[in-house]
């Protein structure tokens, strides 16, 4: 594995939970799939659909999105929308992300 | 434009293809979506269709790969879970089925008077048909038990008290093998003597009395199952104590005593025996003078491997 594939796999680990966090706060207005990829692009949160598809399909089994289709449109699109428990759960994910980042700072203030 | 169609069919289809049947429609229906807005945002930014429908289908990836994320699918054999229970089972098994199944086959090529070529023959692949038996109906069990979500065997959390006892020398995997393991041959040798000879030039010439078949023989294996009983518990106490060190020593005599005995009524030994392999009178001289150094080494073996386990019974207790 080369120097730069290590670091592609490192980032990509940084920034797993991320994308789960971006998620439910963008989904807090209902959106579907392919639009939800762009807007992920467009906030920086760049992610493949085949990560995004399968991420939306368990979120919505663990209870934290809730999905319907809209089918007033020429294409039915499925529509996704974060839950209540979605709400919390992104509160408390935020919540830690800024600690981790509190805690991350630190390490530079102990040099 | 039909043929970019069918692209995306076969690749819905394909990714269908392990869904469960209850969600297939709603996961068809919103991939086949998403990969429509997909081809047309690339044709907006001006590719052609039919590279437009290329490039996001191979974006996409493996269609079963794809669907395992989106129904959970297990893309292993064995995950952590269950793999250390798996090679710790799997390496127990293999040692303990493995020398059994050589062990047993070459007992019954030598009885039935088959030649060492043949023996050796059967008794490796015996042992190779074992281990792929072994190996593979351990795996399927955790295979299925990985497929199910049973908890592991042993259920409970690790705690430190499952850390391995320290063994003392003497006590360990390596020992228990090697005293087993010198049984076996043991018991290969005696048999060996009696259906085949240990002479090449004089076969079903015995070294051993062939007054002593079948009971002293069965007596004498009786003796050596014991032993070899007696070398597991110590293996799974993990270190030699008073009680089986005592063990020990009446087994040792249960084999010094009547042995020494039989010494000296003559009748261990065949008392043909050195006087068919070695011409004249010097026959009867060497019969004489092996009978005496067997009677030490018989002396000498008992009295050394009791007094080994009673030192390091000794040697545990106060430690």
């Amino acid at each position: 594995m080369s120097e730069t594939e290590i670091l592609e796999t490192h980032l990509q680990e940084l920034r797993r939970g991320t994308v789960v966090l971006a998620c439910l706060r963008l989904l807090e207005t209902p959106g579907y799939g392919y639009g939800l990829l762009e807007e992920l692009g467009d906030h920086g949160f760049p992610t493949d659909a085949n990560t995004l598809y399968p991420l939306l399909r368990r979120l919505e089994k663990q209870g934290y999105l809730t999905s319907e289709w809209n089918t007033d449109e020429a294409r039915p699109r499925k529509f996704y929308r974060t839950s209540d428990a979605g709400v919390r759960l992104a509160a408390a994910l935020t919540d830690d992300f800024r600690a981790i980042a509190t805690a991350i700072d630190g390490l530079d203030n102990d040099l | 434009m039909t043929t970019t169609e069918t692209l995306t069919d076969r690749y819905v289809e394909a990714a269908m293809r392990t869904v469960r049947e209850d969600q297939r429609s709603d996961l068809a229906a919103e991939l086949r979506g998403s990969i429509d807005d997909q081809i047309e945002a690339r044709i907006a930014e001006g590719d052609d269709p039919e590279s437009a429908e290329r490039a996001v289908l191979t974006d996409l990836g493996d269609p079963d790969l794809l669907a395992a994320g989106y129904t959970g699918r297990q893309l292993h054999l064995i995950g952590p879970r269950y793999y250390l229970d798996w090679w710790r089972l799997l390496k127990l098994l293999l040692w303990i089925v493995l020398p059994c199944a050589a062990f047993g086959v070459a007992l019954g090529q030598i009885l039935s008077g088959a030649t060492v070529g043949e023996t050796i023959g059967s008794a490796v692949v015996a042992v190779l048909t074992a281990a792929l038996h072994v190996a593979f109906w351990t795996t399927l069990v955790f295979v299925v038990l990985e497929r199910t979500g049973h908890e592991t065997m042993d259920t409970g959390p690790w705690t430190l008290d499952r850390l391995t006892e320290p063994r003392q020398r003497g006590a360990g995997l390596g020992d228990m093998i090697a005293s087993i393991a010198f049984l076996l041959i043991m018991a290969g040798v005696v048999l060996w003597d009696h259906f085949i000879g240990l002479v090449p030039t004089q076969p079903g010439l015995p070294f051993l009395d062939d007054g002593l078949w079948p009971w002293w023989i069965t007596g004498l294996f009786a003796v050596m199952a014991l032993e070899a009983v007696l070398a597991i518990a110590v293996y799974g106490v993990g270190r030699w104590t008073v009680p089986l060190a005592v063990a020990n020593g009446i087994l040792n005599l249960l084999i010094a005593v009547p042995a020494l005995w039989l010494l000296g009524t003559g009748r261990l030994l065949n008392p043909d025996f050195f006087p068919t392999i070695i011409e004249g009178a010097d026959g009867a001289t060497v019969q004489g003078i092996i009978a005496a150094i067997i009677g030490f080494v018989i002396v000498a073996v008992a009295i050394w491997d009791t007094t080994d386990a009673a030192l390091k019974a000794a040697r545990a207790r106060r430690a």
